[in-house]
Parts: C-alpha cells; sequence; structure tokens
C-alpha cells in the first residue's frame, strides 16, 4: 500500500473509488462535476462539414460559465464537439488530439477522421460509460467529409446530420424539417445556427452564443461566437462600495519594499563590471 | 419493471411533486410595497411555458406570490381568493393584510400530513399604512419582513438583498447611518437587477418579469405612472393604489 | 328561524348542496365560521381541527418521503430546523433566552425568527423543530387558555396549559410533528392568611405550584417540569455556558447576562444557530421583552449599556488580546 503513494502508474487514479462509494451510501453525495448541459450538432454540406455548439456551462441548474467554448481542436482538418461532463470531454479530446498528431507523425500520412473516431470509441468503451463524453467528430480527409457521434458507452453512428446533448431533440427537430443533400456554405450555417438556436431558447441547460465551425478539404474557419442572441443588458444600477466599506478590527501597514544600502568596493566602474559567463 | 403481473415484486411511489422553478421576490418600503416574479415555468431541461403569472392580486392591497409546484400554487391562490371573497360577502370590507397572512398560516397547515408544495410570499399595505410583506414555509410558519426572495435562485437574490436592503456588511459612512426604507426608485431598480442578474446565472429564470407595486392610500406613486410598460390596477383613485410593471428577460 | 329544521331536511337546496359535498369530498374543511372573521381559527375553538391526508396506504411515510432533509437531502419541501433556546428558573422569575436563525438543509432560509411564542401576557412558548408545528400549535393553546379563562374566571396553570399541548402533539405521535417547546410563566400565588396556617396537606401542596414555572414539552409526548432546559441543536453549546453560572439566587441583571451568554456561545459554535438573541423575563406580572442582540456584535462588541453587561465584547478581545504569538505582551514575550 505505501508503494502506492511513492509511486503511480499512467491513467486514473482509483484509489478513492471504495471509500466515494461508501460515502455515497451513507447519503454523501459526490461533488457535481461540470456538465455542458449542451446542443452540439455536425451537419455535411457541399463543400464539406459544418459543427455547431451553444456556449453555457452549467453545474446543476446553476450557470457555471456563459461563454466556454464545445468545439475542440483534433487535428487542422478534424474538430469534435463535446457534451457531458466538461472535465471528460476537454481530456478525451486532447488526449485524442495528442495521439493524431503522433500518429500522423509516425505514418507520415494526413490523419483520417476514421482514426480519431476509433481512438475515442475504443477509450469509451474501455471506461465503460465511466467517462461522461458524448460527442459529435467530423473533419474533412482524403476520403471526404466525415461526420460522427460518438456516446459515453463507445457506440458510434455515421450520419449526414447528426446533434448530441440536451438540446439534441430540438436541435435535430430544425435538421429534420430543413437539412438537405449539398447545402450551399450560407445556407448551411444559418441552419446549424437555426439548429443550435433552437437548442439554447428551448433547452435549459444550453444557452447563450452559437460557436460554428466549417471544415471544407482545403480549410478549417472556426467562427467564435458566429451569432449572439443573447447579450446582457445593462443594469439599473452600479454596485460599486464606498471605499470603507467593510469594518475592519485593526490595521497594520508594512513596506514590502525592502531597501538596501550597496556599498561598492572594487573601482569607480561599479555599476558595468564583467558579462556573465552563459556558455 | 411494473408490467401488471404478479410475478415478481412490484415497488410503485406516489410522487404528485415536481418543481417548476422560477423566483419570486418582495421587498417592503415606508408606504409602498413591490412583489415580482418571473413568467418562465419549467420542468427539468424543459420549458412549459414562457408565460405563467407567479404573482396575483387578491385585493386591492394585498398580493400574493407563489412558487414551488405549479398545480399547487395555482389551486391555493384560487382557495385563498375564494376565502377572500366570502369574507367580502360577510363582513362588506376586504380582509385586512394581516389577517390574510394568518389565513394563509391556517390554510397551509391544514395540509401538514399532505402538504402544498409551494413558498408563498404576502405583500401588500397594512392598515396603518405601512409596507409589509409575510413570507411563508410551504406547511404554514410565516414571519412579517422588510423583503424577501424565494425559489429558485433564492440562494442568488437573498444574499444581494441582504446587502442592498439590509446593508449588511456594510458600514456606515462615518457620522451617517443607513437609511430604514428606500425609496421606490430604488427598490425597483433593485428588484429589476436582482432578476436579470438570477436570469444569467440560474437556468430556470427567465422569459418575463412582472413587478406589482401597490402605494399607500394618499402617497405618491413617485414617478411610477409615468415609466414604460406600466399598468394601473388600482379600482378607486383614492385608495391604494396598485400597478403593474412588465419587462423582458433573457430566454435562453 | 328554521335552520335547525333545514339542516336535517333531505329535500331543501342545502341539503342538495351537502349531498353534492359528500360526493366529491371537496372541501371537507369549510365549515360555516369559514364564512366569518374566525378565518380558518373558528373551527378550531370547537375542537381539534380536521387535517387532509393523502391517499396512500401509509400517510406518515409519505410524508416523511417528501419532507424529511435527513432521510433524503434532495426532498423537495423544506421545513425549517435548527435552533437554541433555553429557559431557566430563578429567584427572580424565569429567563427566556432564544436565537433567531432558520436553517433549511444548508441554507439559512431567515435570521429574522421571532422563536419566543407569545401565548398569552402570562406565558412563552418556545420554538425547536417545525417552524410551522411550533407556530401554529402554540397559537392554538393561546386560544384554549383564553377559552379557559373564559369558562373558569382564573388563569390557565402553567402545568395545565403544558399538559394541554403535551396530550395535543401526543395525540399526532408518529405522524411526523416535530416539536421542543418551552411553555414558561408565573402561576397565580395565593397567599395563605396566617390564621389558616392548619390548613391541609392538599392546599400546601397546591401551594408549592404557585410562581414561575418551565414545562419541557415535545413531540414524542415528554413533559418535563424543571428548573432549567435548553432545547435545540446547539443547546449543548448553552448548557455549557449555563450551568458554570446557574445558581438559584441569581440577581435580575446576572441572569439576564447569563441567558444572553449562553445563546452566544451557542450561535458561536453551532452552524445551525445564530443571527440574533431574543431575551425575555418572566416575572409576577407577566413577561416582559428585554430585548435584542446581534451575535456577531456580541461577539467584538458586547450587548452594551444593559444590566448586566461586562462592557466588552464577549469573544473578540479574550480571544485576541496579547494571546496570539505575533502580538504576545512584551512581559510575556520576553520571558
Amino acid at each position: 500500500m505505501a508503494a502506492a503513494s511513492v509511486y503511480s502508474g499512467a491513467g486514473f487514479d482509483f484509489t478513492n473509488e471504495i471509500r466515494n462509494n461508501f460515502l455515497t451510501e451513507r447519503g454523501i453525495p459526490l461533488p457535481k462535476a461540470t456538465s455542458t448541459g449542451t446542443t452540439i450538432v455536425g451537419c455535411l454540406f457541399k463543400d464539406g462539414i459544418i459543427l455547431g455548439a451553444d456556449t453555457r456551462a452549467t453545474e446543476g441548474p446553476i450557470v457555471a460559465d456563459k461563454n466556454c467554448e464545445k468545439i475542440h481542436y483534433i487535428t487542422d482538418n478534424i474538430r469534435c464537439c463535446g457534451a457531458g461532463t466538461a472535465a471528460d470531454t476537454e481530456f478525451t479530446t486532447a488526449l485524442i488530439s495528442s495521439n493524431m498528431e503522433l500518429h500522423a507523425l509516425s505514418t507520415g500520412r494526413k490523419p483520417r477522421v476514421v482514426t480519431a473516431m476509433t481512438m475515442l470509441k475504443q477509450m469509451l468503451f474501455r471506461y465503460q460509460g465511466h467517462i461522461g463524453a458524448a460527442l459529435v467528430l467530423g473533419g474533412v480527409d482524403v476520403t471526404g467529409p466525415q461526420l460522427f457521434t460518438i456516446h459515453p458507452h463507445g457506440s458510434t453512428d455515421k450520419l449526414p446530420y447528426v446533434t448530441m446533448g440536451s438540446g439534441s431533440l430540438a436541435a435535430m427537430a430544425v435538421f429534420e424539417a430543413k437539412w438537405r443533400p449539398n447545402l450551399e456554405r450560407a445556407e448551411a450555417l444559418d441552419l446549424v445556427s437555426a439548429a443550435i438556436s433552437a437548442g439554447i431558447f428551448n433547452d435549459l441547460g444550453s444557452g447563450s452564443n452559437v460557436d460554428a465551425c466549417v471544415i471544407t478539404a482545403s480549410h478549417t474557419e472556426m467562427l467564435r461566437n458566429f451569432v449572439r442572441p443573447n447579450e446582457r443588458v445593462q443594469k439599473e444600477r452600479s454596485y460599486t462600495f464606498r471605499r470603507g466599506t467593510t469594518e475592519f478590527k485593526k490595521e497594520e501597514v508594512r513596506a514590502l519594499v525592502v531597501e538596501e544600502d550597496v556599498t561598492f568596493i572594487s573601482g569607480g566602474r561599479g555599476t558595468e563590471g564583467e558579462a556573465m559567463d552563459t556558455s | 419493471m411494473p408490467d401488471g403481473s404478479f410475478a415478481h415484486p412490484q415497488q410503485r411511489q406516489f410522487n404528485p411533486y415536481t418543481d417548476n422553478g422560477g423566483t419570486i421576490l418582495a421587498i417592503a418600503g415606508a408606504d409602498f410595497t413591490v412583489i415580482a416574479g418571473d413568467t418562465r415555468q419549467s420542468e427539468g431541461y424543459s420549458i412549459q411555458t414562457r408565460y405563467a403569472p407567479k404573482v396575483f392580486r387578491l385585493t386591492d392591497r394585498a398580493v400574493l406570490a407563489v412558487n414551488g409546484f405549479a398545480a399547487d400554487g395555482n389551486m391555493f391562490v384560487k382557495k385563498v381568493k375564494q376565502r377572500l371573497e366570502w369574507y367580502r360577502h360577510a363582513h362588506a370590507k376586504d380582509m385586512p393584510l394581516h389577517a390574510i397572512a394568518r389565513l394563509i398560516q391556517t390554510m397551509l397547515y391544514a395540509q401538514r400530513f399532505f402538504p402544498y408544495y409551494v413558498y408563498n410570499i404576502l405583500g401588500g399595505i397594512e392598515e396603518d399604512g405601512s409596507g409589509a410583506v409575510y413570507s411563508f414555509d410551504p406547511v404554514g410558519s410565516y414571519e412579517r419582513e422588510a423583503c424577501r426572495a424565494a425559489g429558485a435562485a433564492q440562494s442568488l437574490v437573498q444574499p444581494f438583498l441582504d446587502n442592498q436592503i439590509y446593508f449588511k456588511n456594510q458600514k456606515a459612512a462615518a457620522g451617517q447611518s443607513h437609511p430604514a426604507h428606500l425609496p421606490l426608485s430604488d427598490v425597483l431598480a433593485i428588484v429589476i437587477d436582482s432578476f436579470t442578474s438570477a436570469t444569467e446565472r440560474h437556468i430556470e429564470v427567465g422569459d418575463g418579469l412582472e413587478i406589482y407595486v401597490v402605494v399607500a392610500k394618499g402617497r405618491s406613486p413617485q414617478g411610477l405612472e409615468t415609466m414604460r410598460n406600466v399598468q394601473e390596477l388600482s379600482t378607486r383613485p383614492d385608495g391604494d393604489r396598485m400597478f403593474i410593471l412588465r419587462r423582458e428577460l433573457k430566454k435562453d | 328561524m328554521n335552520s335547525f329544521l333545514t339542516r336535517y331536511s333531505s329535500t331543501s337546496p342545502e341539503a342538495d348542496i351537502r349531498k353534492a359535498k359528500e360526493l366529491f369530498d371537496e372541501d371537507g374543511d369549510v365549515s360555516d365560521v369559514m364564512w366569518g372573521s374566525a378565518s380558518g381559527f373558528g373551527n378550531l375553538a370547537s375542537g381539534v381541527p380536521m387535517f387532509k391526508l393523502p391517499s396512500v396506504p401509509d400517510p406518515t411515510s409519505f410524508l416523511r418521503m417528501h419532507t424529511d432533509d435527513h432521510a433524503d437531502p434532495s426532498c423537495r419541501i423544506k421545513i425549517k430546523h435548527g435552533t437554541t433556546t433555553l429557559a431557566f428558573r430563578f429567584q427572580g422569575g424565569v429567563i427566556v433566552a432564544v436565537d433567531s436563525r432558520a436553517t433549511a438543509g444548508s441554507y439559512v432560509a431567515s435570521g429574522t425568527v421571532k422563536k419566543v411564542i407569545e401565548i398569552n401576557p402570562y406565558l412563552l412558548g418556545t420554538m425547536a423543530g417545525g417552524a410551522a408545528d411550533c407556530q401554529y400549535w402554540e397559537t392554538y393553546l393561546g386560544i384554549q387558555c383564553r377559552l379557559h379563562e373564559l369558562r373558569n374566571r382564573e388563569r390557565i396553570s402553567v402545568a395545565a396549559a403544558s399538559k394541554y399541548l403535551s396530550n395535543l402533539v401526543y395525540s399526532y405521535k408518529g405522524m411526523g410533528l416535530s416539536m421542543g417547546t418551552m411553555i414558561c410563566g408565573w402561576d397565580k400565588t395565593v397567599r395563605i392568611p396566617e390564621m389558616n396556617r392548619d390548613c391541609t396537606e392538599a392546599i400546601r401542596a397546591n401551594c408549592r405550584l404557585q410562581g414561575p414555572a418551565i414545562f419541557y414539552v415535545d413531540s414524542d409526548g415528554s413533559r418535563l417540569k424543571g428548573d432549567l432546559f435548553s432545547v435545540g441543536s446547539g443547546s449543548t453549546f448553552a448548557y455549557g455556558v449555563l450551568d458554570q453560572g446557574y445558581r438559584w439566587d441569581l440577581t435580575d441583571a446576572e441572569a439576564q447576562e447569563l441567558g444572553r451568554r449562553s445563546i452566544y456561545a451557542a450561535g458561536h459554535r453551532d452552524a445551525f444557530s445564530g443571527n440574533t438573541v431574543n431575551l425575555y423575563h418572566v416575572k409576577q406580572d407577566g413577561w416582559q421583552f428585554i430585548g435584542n442582540y446581534d451575535v456577531s456584535k456580541l461577539h467584538y462588541e458586547g450587548p452594551g449599556d444593559v444590566p448586566g453587561a461586562p462592557g466588552t465584547g464577549y469573544g473578540y478581545d479574550l480571544r485576541v488580546a496579547g494571546r496570539t504569538s505575533s502580538d504576545a505582551p512584551q512581559s510575556e514575550g520576553q520571558a
């Protein structure tokens, strides 16, 4: 046992598993992880893939982040939207991004979306759903535009338009009504922002702004805060406090500047000296 | 899985309660009271409606805000209104505010073993012309206060009110003291800011805001009539005056 | 005029309404008094009120499932709990002191609760446990005490009032009421004239029941007579201060100071108690409200200029002045 505190191997640390299960049984629940209640979507269009996401992160009913980024970088030509536990989506996508880079370097080829998809699903399956990441993976590679969804347990779908997260039904309703093959870029962007907006306005877990990402064979364009339909309103009053508002019992002022008298002992060229040897 | 067969033991729970989110708030001034609530009604992550009033006019000088389980809340308001109507028929006058407060206590407590899942805040003008707020728990314990927030964003709004209304954790400037009551314009600004802030940080608050203002007989509404989206609900120009002020809130 | 007739006839419109009401079982709690000003308490005078129950096999476990925050922290209906209350008898009467915090789970639902319920000018009840249970039943007790006065032309004794409450809550035992209360008051004092010194033992025993009295009553059915009680989550802290300072022959000022300090101690150490202290003194001519004191003000500055006050803060100066390593007094620091 003592060894465990000295050496810790790679991967997850399960030391507190039994204790935490015991505490949960005793009615002490685990602290809530920040989750991205979330609407994330992706759809195919004439020249490639467009991914979309809202920007609200929640902790239970509280908005933890009003403008978070849910479209994660995998490679230059592949991006991944994450829903579920914020930490899980961030770390899984970062890990796969890292492995994709290594894979590309070792094969000497441009990375493919299926490769990322396979890595993700194998990792998620290995952890049997305990990594709460629900992903929309999209990109363009030598085989053309590719779009997948990956569920927390490791199952995947390959579809022309996909949605995930708590706002997935609202967003899918928009796709089902309006998506068609070979959309123009502008049309597809409008459709994606309409789908995300449906999530933002009708799902309490989603909110704030629309992020979008357009991936074509030649170029990837991240459109951060593509639409901002929920700007903060001006507050009625200003809430600045008068100096001295907070009561205190004791005041102590200490000088943090240390004064030193420097006396030069050798010669008059005190300030110059010899250059430091940095070789 | 309850499938109707008796092959395996089954357990069912009677759970008649849901939380429909939203927040209510009331602040009493010297000669007025402000009672407000948002208009979103939700269940889980879905919005059931963007306009479901949570604040109700009871008499010319009493307003009741209800929050919690909407079905219980609406039924409770209906029954309170019925009892006040009966009182009017028996006594040819409106029930005074403190009596309505006690009535609400007994009505809530009558359901002690099958409670209404409702948090009530009663606001209005007392018989002496002062503004008053009464807050209740679901089984009827109540207290007269200067301000109170209840509902989903209670824990976000109440600390703000404690600081801005009761001046908690604020030391007054030397030789000065904090005012006991704020003017109407300040109170309205604090109420609106409470709701816009709660909307930003709580997912169950938003869509619309309804603010009822009751001003004691003969007192000035302090420029309230000229504000935008204000409607006067007073039945008599010489009695207590009641206004409703509506504002939009963010809808995400 | 012939209301008696219509009440029992089977053909009148009233009878039809009555039948309809029975059929739908709607508003079973509506009675004639509800039309009037009694507003619900009217029917209490004639007996114990009726309560609606959920139509499930076990209403008690239904209530527990939805309200008990110890069994299930996520349950919806949070009933306010948490308290420190105390009362003690001494030479100068009864001191009653309470805090003013109400908590629902870990949330401080209110810091301005009145936990002393003024039943009548001679009786006080304290509130611990369910706020609504205490408020409602002690108000109800007030009504019954007044009726007792009207019927018997004399004040109800503290013993009788507390027994009334005890019997009442006992009839609801196991159904989920939560109360821990102290009924405090001053019983009618009868002076036995000098020439009647040879009165019976029964009269003598009765005379011992005069003056200040405290009864502890709780929802389990306990009813205890005593000189000193403290009830609530912070009671252990209050007892600590109370027990070390209590004597029968305390002066009024000393007794009031002891009550204040005890609640302060609980407010300081118990997370579910605090905010302010409410202090009452019951004397022969009824109770008297002494004052309301902010716990954190007591800590730093003390209660101000009141009888028995030490003139300094109860805690802060005591703990900080010259007792930290960074601020040690010269004499100690040098040694």
